[in-house]
């Protein structure tokens, strides 16, 4: 079998921060840990608000946000609980200004009543979860990644589509942050940042672009000051906010409405707002493409991973292929919408994740070409290693399989 | 329509679908009245309301801008809207399930922070959108639709957790007390502060049909008023009293919430232009 070597494998990052990087050549390098780097990207998007309650390993954006926000004019909220925090957030961003808040798995959960009533309202703001192995407080240093499937459905009820995206360093972790405010001004909705305990805890190299330097590739908030605060039955894009505040005599609630904002109770109506809250996500799924490939054009058998746990696993699809395997790797940055078109090649798929029961390895088989040949490699509370990500690649490579590994699972029911 | 209704309400959202006799618009009426009395115009006004009869009822009747949270979430809200925009009233008009029971966190803290809002809370003593179930505020002993037995567990005035927590402004009154009432919440719309107004009031269809055995407007608003005087129409004693008025007024005492926030910014950004911080 011919050597493969990394110089020939096409590698590739699709991200609109691969721009902006070359858009920004002056700043500070730094090395700082994830939170600080999630923290400063909210600054330069232009959040102003931060509410929200403290829980390890999203603490230390609640206190980067204490120290940063008085010092540019904006404010920080420590709320009674999580309920409180998103709600106050999404108040903020109902009377003009960019809100964001922070937490992991057990207020994430807590947080679904507010999400839904932003959602629904089409009010932009930006949520981190900071995961961490569960269920429930589980391990509170420890990272998981078990809000895949709960990110999507973030609060309840149905015809709605979410984006959620997630880091893998604290370098991109800047980036993306303002990339998550970007995009909930430009689809009027809440957006995930779903990272884990690693990238919030660890420190890395960080380059912040200088605070004069003008982001023109921030997008700012505009105001709707005129009727329809809500355009029912249309998906477009960059429809401005609305704002409460202005007398516009705009109406915000949490039932289905017309487009004035008026409680309904009719099925066109119901209709039309579901229309427009799962197509503005769909029709423009375009401009929502955000991962990381290697060697998709020839790979045999492609690993899958996102965030922390992808680092050690791309180190072992390259480690693969310097043994002479044809790998690939497929890291997916916008986990939702899920990008289908990622897995269409007919190869296997070696999908590796924090957690026992399978949460992407369920979305990857049902987009692959073949859903006999992906497979699963969970593993909790701990990030794969290289070695074992290796034997995997090798195992399926060779014998159609994940060989027997202490602490991995590889069943999905 | 009424004057007031013409000046400040929305006219295709009135009338609502409040049961026939209920307080809800009555007291609403009221409210305009202070309002107007103040001269407060529609855009100086936010409404917010929660849900229930009394949230759902009132939301997007008011002219100017309104929000409805969902239940129990109207001052989680409410806080961070009046970060953004500090320099509007703020009537938050919620049931006693909101205010009480699902909502109980937010109330006490946002009077802990003095938040500058007004809380009209409405109670009619039950959960009755959801047909008449008991809430915090139910008298022990009542029937209600989930308490057949009579409701065993004691009640609470969120009058006195509210001034517990901090509240610059309190006062509990009834919809059997127009003056009183109008009174109340134009003062409570004068305290750049925390301001709580309880307004007691009959749900006819529920807690009048199974706690009073009437759906009788004003026999329900006859045991309501009997209640704020301690003495029934037939001369005996009532089983309990409600005392009304203002019950605690340290209006402009200390300063709102969002004023220490906006104060701390100007501190930090002076300390550090001072300090030569970009
Ligand atoms: C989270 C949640 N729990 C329960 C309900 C159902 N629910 C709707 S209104 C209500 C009670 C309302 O009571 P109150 O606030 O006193 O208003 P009222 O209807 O009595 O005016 C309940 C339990 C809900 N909408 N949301
Ligand atoms: S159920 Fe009771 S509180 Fe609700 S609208 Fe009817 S009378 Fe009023
Ligand atoms: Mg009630």
């Amino acid at each position: 079998m011919a050597t493969i070597t990394r110089a020939r494998v096409a590698e590739g990052l699709v991200a609109p921060w691969v721009e902006w990087e070359r858009r920004c050549p002056k700043g500070r390098r730094l090395l700082e840990a994830g939170t600080y780097a999630l923290t400063e990207g909210a600054i330069a998007a232009g959040c102003r608000v931060f509410a929200g309650y403290p829980i390890t390993p999203a603490t230390d954006i609640a206190e980067y946000m204490s120290k940063r926000l008085p010092q540019v004019g904006g404010y920080y909220m420590q709320c009674e609980d999580e309920l409180a925090g998103m709600h106050a957030c999404a108040g903020a961003s109902l009377g003009g200004l960019k809100a964001m808040t922070a937490t992991s798995g057990p207020g994430y959960t807590l947080m679904h009543d507010a999400y839904g009533w932003a959602l629904t309202n089409e009010i932009p703001l930006v949520v981190v979860d900071a995961m961490r192995v569960g269920p429930i407080s589980g391990i509170t240093g420890a990272p998981g990644q078990g809000e895949f499937y709960v990110a999507r459905y973030c609060t309840h009820g149905g015809n709605f589509e979410t984006i959620v995206l997630s880091p893998s360093s604290v370098q991109e972790a800047f980036w993306l942050t303002i990339d998550a405010f970007n995009l909930s001004e430009r689809f009027r909705t809440p957006v995930t940042i779903l990272t884990d305990q690693v990238v919030s805890d660890m420190w890395e190299d960080l380059f912040l672009p200088d605070a004069d330097e003008h982001l023109d590739f921030v997008v700012p908030r505009k105001h709707n000051l005129m009727m329809p605060f809500y355009p029912l039955g249309g998906a477009d894009l960059d429809v401005p906010p609305n704002i409460i505040g202005r007398g516009t005599g705009v109406c915000v609630s949490a039932y289905t409405h017309t487009e004035e904002g008026y409680d309904i109770e009719e099925m066109e109506a119901q209709w039309a707002q579901t229309y427009r809250l799962v197509n503005k996500i769909r029709h423009h799924r375009d401009q929502l493409s955000r991962y990381e490939t290697i060697g998709l054009e020839d790979a045999d058998v492609v690993a899958v991973a996102y965030g922390a746990d992808a680092r050690t696993v791309k180190t072992a699809v390259l480690e693969a292929r310097r043994q002479g395997l044809r790998a690939g790797f497929v890291r997916p940055i916008t986990l939702w919408p899920f990008l289908d078109e990622l897995y269409e090649r007919d190869c296997h798929y070696v999908v590796c994740e924090l957690n026992y029961d399978g949460q992407l390895v369920r979305e990857v088989m049902r987009a692959a070409p073949d859903r006999a040949k992906v497979h699963f490699m969970g593993k909790s509370a701990e990030l794969h290693t290289v070695a074992e990500v290796v034997a995997g690649l090798q195992g399926v490579a060779r014998a159609g399989r994940i060989p027997e590994l202490p602490y991995i699972w590889t069943e999905v029911r | 329509m009424n004057k007031l209704a013409a000046k400040y309400l929305r006219p295709s959202q009135i009338p609502t679908k409040a049961c026939h006799g209920c307080g809800i618009g009555m007291i609403e009426n009221w409210i305009l009245q202070a309002i107007d009395e103040l001269g407060l115009k529609q855009e100086d006004v936010v409404f917010g309301t929660g849900i229930g009869c009394v949230g759902r009822q009132t939301f997007a009747t008011w002219g100017g801008d309104n929000f409805g949270a969902t239940h129990g979430r109207a001052l989680a809200v409410a806080t961070g809207l009046k970060l953004a925009q500090p320099d509007k009233k703020y009537l938050i008009v919620v049931g006693d399930g909101d205010a009480a029971a699902i909502g109980t966190s937010h109330l006490i803290h946002a009077a802990r922070r003095n938040l500058g809002v007004v809380v009209i809370c409405e109670d009619n003593m039950g959960y009755e959108s959801t047909g008449g179930q008991f809430s915090p505020t139910t008298p022990a002993g009542y029937v209600t639709n989930s308490s057949p037995y009579g409701m065993v567990e004691p009640s609470f005035d969120p009058c006195d957790v509210v001034k517990a927590a901090g509240a610059t402004f309190v006062a509990e009154t009834t919809a059997t007390q127009w003056h009183q009432t109008v009174k109340i919440v134009k003062r409570a719309l004068q305290n750049d502060g925390f301001s709580f107004v309880h307004v007691r009031f009959p749900c006819n269809e529920n807690f009048g049909a199974y706690a009073l055995g009437t759906r009788d407007t004003l026999k329900n608003l006859e045991w309501i008023y009997e209640h704020t005087q301690g003495r029934k129409a037939d001369g005996g004693a009532t089983d309990f009293v409600w005392e009304t008025g203002i019950k605690h007024d340290a209006s402009n005492s200390r300063p709102e919430f969002t004023k220490l926030l906006r104060d701390m910014n100007a501190r930090v950004r002076a300390e550090r232009t001072a300090a030569g911080a970009r």
